[in-house]
């Protein structure tokens, strides 16, 4: 290294991507070099604010899209997330596509997403006819569990 | 191969979708543009599945297919916008507090930095496509020389002075765009 420290190591430093001999000839030269410090700096800061960028996951319509293209046999790929199979509504699509979405948007392994019980409960409302096959839209199917807990409660009094 | 059994798809898509996502909207800078090379990506490493080498990450092949894709597309200027200098950026909402807790930054200086970070955003989406690539797959997404190396297919040497010159070309855009004290010029 003739003057200054080369571009390409400083920045190879940064990443850690460095091999020892040429590394340790980088740090020998910034102790004593007041300017690749800065440099190595304003490098870092840099990177700290590149890597700050939002990151975009995949949407889960792209995934369900996906799915639906490239996946063999009528069953859906989401039942295949639990171990036991459960028996899944044709028009289950909403909570399949909430449980996509939860599930591209976590780092956590399938073990820990409660699928299970969100397909079971499902099912059993679905086998309990409580709510209409054919209205299975996430937010009717709230609306009517909210209108049938009314309805229990008032039931009740 | 074309089609999959649930489980394996299941698996590719855990492991590699969010990246890919992330890579190709990047890339192309809109959503729609993403979504195309990423389906289109997933059809390509699917029809030439026999040519995947199981020893290595399954990510970095498919971010491989969706790379030449895209330089395919760029290629045909399909994907112009995203090379010009005048191309609108997308800004988006980062989070900074999200990444370092405010405690000991006054509201101000938290302001100036977060508006940093949109412009050297901004100033990441004005890259040429190889440095942008380079840069991406480095400081986004965290991989190795080695691994963007294979992703890219060139050689690692390529790949150290492209995120290099990346990074100055990125610093240059950021300091004009500073200068022009605007987000768009
Ligand atoms: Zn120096």
């Amino acid at each position: 290294m003739n003057g200054h420290a080369d571009g390409p190591d400083l920045s190879a430093y940064l990443d850690g991507a460095l091999a020892p001999e040429p590394r340790a000839r980088v740090e020998l030269h910034m102790a004593s070099c007041a300017d690749c410090r800065a440099e190595l700096d304003s490098l870092r800061h840099l990177k700290l604010a590149l890597s700050a960028a939002p990151r975009r996951n995949m949407p889960a319509d792209l995934a369900l899209a996906l799915e639906r293209r490239f996946v063999t046999g009528a069953q859906p790929w989401y039942a295949a997330l639990s171990r036991k199979r459960v028996w899944v509504p044709a028009g289950a699509l909403a909570v399949a596509a909430m449980t996509v979405s939860l599930w591209l948007r976590s780092a956590a392994t399938i073990e820990e997403i409660p699928l299970e019980p969100l397909l079971a409960a499902h099912a059993r409302y679905s086998a309990e006819a409580l709510v209409p096959e054919d209205n299975l839209v996430a937010s009717n199917y709230s609306d009517q569990l909210s209108d049938l807990s009314d309805a229990s409660e008032s039931d009740l009094q | 191969m074309d089609r999959m059994e649930p489980q394996a798809f299941a698996d590719l898509l855990r492991q590699a979708g969010d990246k890919a996502y992330n890579f190709a909207y990047r890339l192309a800078g809109n959503e729609q543009d993403a979504r195309d090379l990423v389906q289109e990506a997933f059809a390509r490493a699917l029809e030439h599945a026999g040519s995947y080498d199981p020893s290595r990450a399954f990510d970095s092949w498919l971010l491989k297919i969706l790379h030449n894709i895209f330089l395919d597309g760029a290629r045909r200027l399909a994907y112009r916008r995203t090379v010009s200098l005048d191309a609108p950026a997308p800004v988006e909402d980062s989070s900074w507090e999200d990444i370092l807790p405010a405690k000991d930054i006054s509201a101000a200086d938290e302001l100036i930095r977060r508006e940093s970070i949109d412009m050297v955003q901004l100033a990441l989406e004005r890259l040429p496509a190889h440095y942008k690539a380079a840069v991406v797959l480095c400081d986004v997404e965290g991989l190795s020389y080695d691994d963007i190396a294979r992703i890219m297919d060139v050689p690692v040497g390529t790949i150290r002075s492209r995120i290099h010159q990346g990074r100055l070309l990125a610093r240059k855009a950021y300091e004009e765009l500073e200068r022009s004290g605007g987000r768009r010029q």
